[in-house]
C-alpha cells in the first residue's frame, strides 16, 4: 500500500511512480498518433497490441491499489472496506476505473462507437495528476477564492448577453446569417470578448462601436481574471508561511530540537515546497526576535 | 600550489588576484567598471555587426572592414576568456589550500562560460575546416548577446523568480497539456466528421487548440452545436491559462523581492547590533544593495525601522 500510496517517500515507490508515468505518456502519444489515417493504416496491429497490453497493466495497477488500501484503515476504525471504498470513489479512483473500462466494454459490446472508446482512454493522461502535488495546490487557491471567480463568471455572462443583444439590434438586419438572433450574436460576443478578435466585421457605425467597447471590456475581463489569480496564489503563500513558522516558533521555543521535530519540519517544508532560503529567513528572524 | 600559498603572496599571486577581481566584478572599482564597459560595447558593436552583414549590399561593400572587425573581437574575445579561467583559480585560494581548479571548474561549466566558449571557438573552427556552412557560424556569432548578460541583474532575478516557482510553473504547463489532449481530442470527435479538411486527426486538432491558446483565435468556425460549445470553453479556458501564469509570475517576483528585503534587513541588524558603523561595513551594505538592485528610498524604510525598533527596545 505504501508503495502505490507513496505517501512516505521510497525508492521502491518513486519507480513505480515512474514506470506508470511513461506508461501513461505512451498511451497517450498513441492515441493521438491512431488518429493520423495514415499512421493508422500503417501500424495498426502495433497499437493493438499497445493496447492491449497496456490495459492489462493499468488493470493489475488497479485490482493492487484496491486491494492493497485495505490496509489504510485499521480494523476499529471501519476495517479494510472503508479504505478500499475511500478510493474507488475518489476522482483518482474514478479516473482510474473509465480510464482502463473502455477495451472491456469493447469486448462486450463490440458495437460501441470507437470514438468515444478513444476519448476514455485519453482520460488516461489524468493519471499523472496524482503525481503532481503543485496541481492540486492549484486547484487549492483557485477553490479558495471561487466567489471572485464566480463574480467574474457572472460579469462575463452580463457582459456578453448584453453586448450580444445590442449586436442584434444593430446588425440583424444588415447580417442576419451571423446576428439573426441573440444566441447567435452571444457566440459572436463571447469569441470577442476571449480573443479580442470577431470572427464577424460590423457594417453600421452602431456595430462598430458595439464591437469595439466589447473587445474594450474583453480586456479587462483578462486583468480581472489575472489579478484574481495572482491574489489567490500570493495569499495561499503567506498562508503556507505562516502555517510554518508557527510549527518552527514551537519546536525552538523549548530550545532544544530533537530528531523528530527536525524530521517533521523537513516533511512540512517539503509539502509546501519553501526553499532552503527563505526557511533560513525565516529561522534568523525567529531567532532575531527572541533575542531581542 | 600549497606551497605557493605558504608564502606571503608573491607577484604572480597578486597579479591573478587583481585580473580576478577586475574580470568577476565583484569588488567596484573604476578599472572593474571600464573593462566591463569595454566588453559591453564589443558585444553590442559585434551584434549590430552581424545584423548588417546580413543585409547583402552592405555586405559586399564593406566584406573587408567585418572580416578585421570580427577578428580583432574574436582576438579580445579569447584573450578574456583564457584570463577569466587562469584567474578564477584564485577564487577559492586563500581560504582552502588546493582549490585552484575549483574554481576554474565552476566558471568553465557555468552558463556563462558555456556562452564565452561558444560563441568564440567557431571561428578558429572556421579557420581548420574552411568548408564550414558560414550561416552556421553566424548564429553561433549571435551567441555573443548573451555575455550581456553578465552584467545584467534584471536577467538573473527573472530565472532566479522562476526557479522558485518551478512547481507551479510545470502544474501549469501541465495543464496546458491535458487540456490540449482532452480539448482536441473532443474538437476531433465532435467536428471531425463533418470538417474533415480543418480536422482529419487529432495532431492538426491539437493545432488549432495551441492557437486557440495562444491567440484567443483559432481561426476555425464550429458547424455542430457541441462544436460550438466547445469552441467556446476553450476560449474562456485560454483567458483562464493565460491568467494563471501571469499570476504565478507575478506572485514568485512578490515573494523574490521580500526575501531580497528581509535578507538585507537581516545585515542592517547584524551591523547595527554591535552599535558603530564601521568603513567595511558600509562597503558591504552598499554592495548589498547594489546587488539586490534595490532603490536607496527602500534601504532608507528598512534602517528606519532597525532602529526606531532598537530604541524601544532600550
Amino acid at each position: 500500500m505504501e508503495i502505490m500510496d507513496g505517501s512516505p517517500k521510497h525508492v521502491l515507490s518513486r519507480y513505480v511512480e515512474w514506470v506508470i508515468t511513461i506508461v501513461v505518456l505512451v498511451n497517450c502519444s498513441a492515441v493521438v498518433l491512431d488518429s493520423i489515417p495514415e499512421v493508422h493504416a500503417d501500424y495498426k496491429d502495433f497499437f493493438h497490441e499497445l493496447e492491449f497490453w497496456s490495459v492489462m497493466f493499468f488493470t493489475l495497477e488497479y485490482l493492487l491499489r484496491v486491494w492493497s488500501l485495505g490496509v489504510k484503515f485499521k480494523a476499529d476504525e471501519g476495517g479494510a472496506w472503508k479504505g478500499r471504498k475511500g478510493y474507488v470513489f475518489s476522482p483518482f479512483g474514478l479516473i482510474d476505473f473509465f480510464a482502463t473500462m473502455p477495451f472491456y466494454m469493447h469486448m462486450f459490446f463490440p458495437t460501441l462507437d470507437l470514438r468515444i472508446l478513444r476519448v476514455l482512454r485519453l482520460l488516461r493522461i489524468l493519471k499523472l495528476s496524482k503525481y503532481n502535488t503543485a496541481l492540486q495546490d492549484l486547484f487549492a487557491a483557485v477553490h479558495s477564492e471561487r466567489r471572485a471567480f464566480g463574480s467574474a463568471a457572472f460579469l462575463l455572462v452580463i457582459v456578453s448577453i448584453v453586448s450580444a443583444s445590442l449586436m442584434h439590434f444593430a446588425e440583424g438586419h444588415e447580417q442576419p446569417e451571423h446576428f439573426g438572433s441573440i444566441p447567435h450574436s452571444i457566440y459572436w460576443a463571447i469569441i470577442t470578448i476571449t480573443s479580442g478578435y470577431g470572427n464577424v466585421e460590423p457594417v453600421t457605425k452602431a456595430g462598430e462601436i458595439i464591437a469595439l467597447l466589447t473587445g474594450f471590456l474583453g480586456v479587462c475581463m483578462a486583468a480581472i481574471m489575472t489579478g484574481i489569480v495572482a491574489s489567490a496564489f500570493s495569499n495561499q503563500m503567506s498562508r503556507k508561511k505562516a502555517a510554518y513558522l508557527s510549527q518552527l516558533r514551537q519546536v525552538l521555543d523549548d530550545g532544544v530540537i530533537t530528531e523528530a521535530e527536525q524530521e517533521s519540519l523537513r516533511r512540512l517544508q517539503q509539502q509546501f515546497r519553501l526553499s532552503d532560503s527563505e526557511v533560513k529567513a525565516m529561522i534568523d528572524e525567529h531567532n532575531a526576535e527572541k533575542s531581542s | 600550489m600549497s606551497e605557493e600559498l605558504a608564502q606571503p603572496a608573491s607577484n604572480y599571486q597578486k597579479i591573478q588576484r587583481r585580473v580576478f577581481e577586475v574580470l568577476d566584478g565583484a569588488v567596484l572599482d573604476s578599472t572593474s567598471k571600464v573593462v566591463e564597459i569595454f566588453i559591453a560595447g564589443l558585444v553590442v558593436a559585434n551584434v549590430v555587426a552581424i545584423i548588417l552583414e546580413s543585409v547583402q549590399s552592405l555586405h559586399d561593400q564593406y566584406e573587408q572592414f567585418f572580416h578585421v572587425f570580427d577578428t580583432f573581437s574574436v582576438v579580445v574575445f579569447s584573450i578574456e576568456y583564457v584570463l577569466r579561467v587562469w584567474s578564477y583559480g584564485r577564487k577559492y585560494m586563500g581560504t582552502e589550500p588546493g582549490l585552484a581548479w575549483r574554481g576554474r571548474k565552476e566558471y568553465l561549466f557555468s552558463m556563462f562560460g558555456m556562452v564565452d566558449f561558444f560563441s568564440t571557438v567557431p571561428f578558429y573552427l572556421q579557420l581548420i575546416m574552411p568548408g564550414a556552412d558560414l550561416r552556421v557560424l553566424r548564429m553561433f556569432r549571435l551567441l555573443r548577446i548573451f555575455k550581456l548578460s553578465r552584467y545584467n541583474s534584471a536577467m538573473e532575478d527573472m530565472f532566479e523568480a522562476i526557479k522558485s516557482e518551478r512547481d507551479s510553473f510545470s502544474s501549469a504547463l501541465f495543464l496546458l497539456l491535458i487540456s490540449c489532449l482532452l480539448f482536441s481530442s473532443l474538437i476531433y470527435i465532435i467536428e471531425g466528421h463533418d470538417q474533415p479538411d480543418v480536422f482529419p486527426s487529432i495532431p492538426a486538432a491539437m493545432h488549432w487548440y495551441i492557437l486557440t491558446i495562444i491567440s484567443g483565435w483559432g481561426n476555425v468556425d464550429p458547424v455542430t452545436y457541441f462544436g460550438v460549445a466547445l469552441v467556446v470553453v476553450t476560449q474562456i479556458l485560454a483567458i483562464a491559462l493565460a491568467a494563471i501564469l501571469t499570476g504565478v509570475v507575478a506572485t514568485a517576483y512578490t515573494a523574490q523581492v521580500q526575501r531580497r528585503e528581509s535578507l538585507y534587513e537581516m545585515e542592517v541588524r547584524e551591523v547595527l547590533s554591535d552599535g558603530v558603523v564601521t568603513e567595511e561595513e558600509k562597503q558591504k551594505l552598499q554592495n548589498l544593495q547594489a546587488k539586490f538592485g534595490m532603490s536607496n528610498e527602500q534601504v532608507e524604510a528598512i534602517a528606519r525601522q532597525v532602529q526606531s525598533e532598537k530604541k524601544l527596545n532600550n
